[in-house]
């Protein structure tokens, strides 16, 4: 028996919205999903009229339907922006030289200017390399800190005034769960915060910051979106796999813990006592750090001394 | 300082007695408080840990005199939310337990205690509670209250209810402390379970060495360092015996936590220990004077532009409605605003941060709580 659409247009449902179980048509879900990001940028602040933003793209699901979403509502709600795609070549063989043709697909049907950087140009490694110097049970660290630079880099040859990832709620509430079991505070206390930077840096929004993977997913699926799936070929052996396994498991019992992670994760704060890090900058590179000498440039020497776990924990 | 337990030992009272000095070195913080002799309430389940707190408990009372650990202690134990003989049998092992070191203990059931309006006690060391009590009004039975719920908030609520009538069975007998035997595997599990359904912010009073949401009454977790490996040897190694386990509902979050700890512990042996420390380093935003009637927590008062209390409201808002309904433009000035949210916020956070937290206010939701917890209209 068909169910009508909750949103009341008379049409009949097509869809159970995972996030809050309503049941909606195809039409009334985009409006709903558009418009909670909407919401999102408005209410957190996260642009100014004029600005130019770098929408971080990998040509996976989540930046591909973050870029669309941005163009969309750029146009619907007048927001000013000078939008453009920025993505980063790890150099890794059979991913992301796949995805990079999907990007290139994206700056073709959103008409957004690209720049491409890669880890050879920038480091002089590529990841394959890497991980045949490491193996596999560190890489991720490398990758994740050089592609935070990378990002910076790119958006200072860009010009723009901030970075947009594709994070949404799953990732953080993730993140939150890996850096309680890691112990890691000074991350825990910043992982929540929609808009992460500081002095001296350009900052990176999380615009799908409430949005959940299944919807993001879902959104992609009946809108044609074309993107990227296949997931990182080192991925598996990460740690981060551990907390994803822990929360599917919990979000087929109760799917609003996600909300409820980030709503914890939002109000937690770190005891006065606790000594955390102080932010200076790299006596290297001159980049944003909380050492003498900045992560990147530490494995980077590592890596070209021949000595790889330096800098692995 | 950590204690490797080797695994061949060469001489048991040795063993015994380096068991014995590590744990209580491990309990100094909580001796130090005791400066004048104290009235205690000690809240036992019968499980591994309550077993060796009793120990521990025994042992300290009859040390030397500038060693000696100087409480008069009161033993505790809850029961009623299990099947009847299972509960009695509990009942007649730990009173055999505590009847072993010519200790006195209150069997009480929770869902008469929690609903009578005194907080008069029954008969020590007797099960008469478990015995006589018929369900008159099955409305106000906490234990099938309990059993509509689901599994998850079943967990929570039951906690917070324990908790409560531990604080009120303590200010009866005017003790001013209270000793639970939580371990660093509960306190991590605990830790995980209070993130997930979103009491990030309370994690210092729940999980942390002292509990101190009470004006009067403090809440301390004497043997949080102790790991179940040294309680499994110390069980062992003392020929003690625990009588029941702990009991946490299948198909819930927390036992998928459980599970998912023990599993994550074999291949990271660090994991229980950094979570642990991790929760002591926990506190929570700037706190509200108000206090949530349920669970006695702060509210917290956020400070960002944008959280996911809002965000949830609008995405159930915006599941609802046609977008020409998400704006309401004012008659008189013609100025665009946001959707008065109410209806959808008193509809899905009921009470919120006015006299219910997050938790307790999805809780709240669920058919049955409403029965026997009514929300005071003055706050």
């Amino acid at each position: 028996m068909p169910i009508p659409c909750k949103a009341g247009c008379g049409k009949n449902a097509m869809l159970k919205r995972p996030k809050t179980g309503d049941a909606l048509c195809k039409d009334c879900f985009f409006c709903a999903f558009e418009t909670e990001v909407h919401f999102t940028i408005t209410k957190a602040e996260l642009f100014n009229r004029g600005d130019s933003v770098a929408v971080a793209a990998s040509g996976g699901k989540d930046s591909t339907v973050l870029a669309h979403v941005l163009k969309t509502l750029n146009e619907r709600y007048n927001y000013g922006l000078n939008l453009m795609l920025l993505s980063i070549d790890e150099g890794i063989t059979g991913y992301r030289d796949d995805s990079l043709e999907t990007v290139k697909r994206n700056r073709d049907d959103y008409e957004m200017p690209l720049k491409i950087l890669s880890y050879k140009d920038l480091y002089g490694w590529t990841m394959d390399e890497i991980v045949a110097q490491i193996g596999r049970k560190n890489n991720c660290t490398f990758c994740g800190v050089f592609r935070r630079q990378a990002l910076d880099r790119g958006a200072a040859l860009l010009g723009v005034k901030c970075i947009a990832t594709g994070h949404n709620a799953d990732d953080i509430a993730e993140t939150v769960l890996m850096n309680v079991l890691r112990g890691d505070i000074a991350r825990l206390k910043r992982c929540t915060a929609i808009s992460t930077g500081s002095e001296g840096t350009i900052p990176r929004v999380k615009p799908l910051k409430y949005a959940y993977e299944k919807e993001i997913v879902m959104y992609a699926h009946y809108k044609k979106l074309v993107y990227f799936s296949t997931e990182c070929v080192f991925a598996p052996n990460a740690y981060r796999g551990h907390a994803r396994a822990l929360l599917k498991d919990m979000e087929k019992i109760r799917p609003s813990c996600i909300m409820d992670i980030i709503y914890s994760g939002e109000t937690m704060a770190v005891k006065d006592e606790v000594i955390l890090p102080t932010q200076r900058t790299c006596t290297r590179c001159n980049f944003v750090s909380s050492q003498e000498v900045c992560k990147a440039c530490v494995l980077l020497e590592g890596l070209n001394k021949g000595l790889p776990k330096l800098g692995i924990g | 300082m950590v204690l490797k337990i080797a695994p061949i030992l060469k001489k048991k009272p040795t063993r015994k007695l380096m068991i014995q000095k590590k744990l209580w070195k491990k309990n100094q913080r909580s001796l130090e408080i005791m400066l004048e002799t104290k009235k205690v309430l000690i809240c036992l389940t019968g499980g591994k840990s309550s077993t060796v707190l009793l120990d521990l408990i025994f042992n300290g009372l009859s040390q030397d005199n500038h060693k000696k650990l100087r409480i008069i202690p009161f033993f505790l134990h809850l029961t009623g939310i299990e099947q009847k003989e299972h509960d009695l049998k509990t009942a007649e092992l730990i009173i055999r337990q505590c009847q072993h070191y010519n200790f006195n203990i209150y069997v009480v059931n929770i869902s008469k205690f929690y609903l009578q309006n005194n907080n008069t006690l029954p008969e020590q060391n007797s099960t008469t509670e478990i015995i006589n009590w018929t369900v008159s009004d099955p409305e106000a039975n906490i234990k099938e209250i309990l059993k509509k719920l689901t599994p998850t908030t079943s967990n929570d609520v039951e906690k917070r209810i324990k908790r409560d009538i531990f604080i009120r069975v303590a200010s009866e007998l005017q003790c001013k402390y209270i000793f639970t035997a939580e371990t660093t595997t509960t306190l991590a599990i605990n830790l995980l379970s209070n993130l997930v359904i979103g009491r990030g912010s309370q994690v210092e009073n729940d999980v942390g060495f002292s509990d101190n949401r009470h004006e009067n009454i403090k809440i301390l977790r004497p043997m949080k360092d102790i790991t179940e490996e040294e309680l499994h040897h110390y069980i062992k190694v003392n020929k003690l015996n625990s009588v029941s386990t702990d009991h946490i509902r299948k198909n819930s979050l927390q036992s998928t936590i459980k599970t998912f700890v023990s599993d994550l512990q074999e291949n990271f042996p660090a994991t229980i220990s950094t979570v642990c420390k991790t929760a002591d380093k926990i506190s929570s935003t700037e706190n509200n004077p108000k206090r949530c009637q349920m669970c006695k927590s702060y509210f917290n008062m956020m400070t960002e532009k944008m959280t996911a209390i809002q965000a949830t409201i609008f995405s159930r808002t915006v599941s609802n409605c046609q977008p020409s309904e998400y704006y309401n433009v004012d008659q008189n000035t013609n100025v665009k605003s946001p959707l008065d949210h109410h209806h959808h916020k008193t509809s899905m956070f009921p009470y919120i941060d006015n006299k219910l937290c997050y938790s307790c206010s999805k809780n709240y939701l669920e058919r049955g709580l409403q029965d026997i917890f009514e929300i005071k209209s003055n706050p």
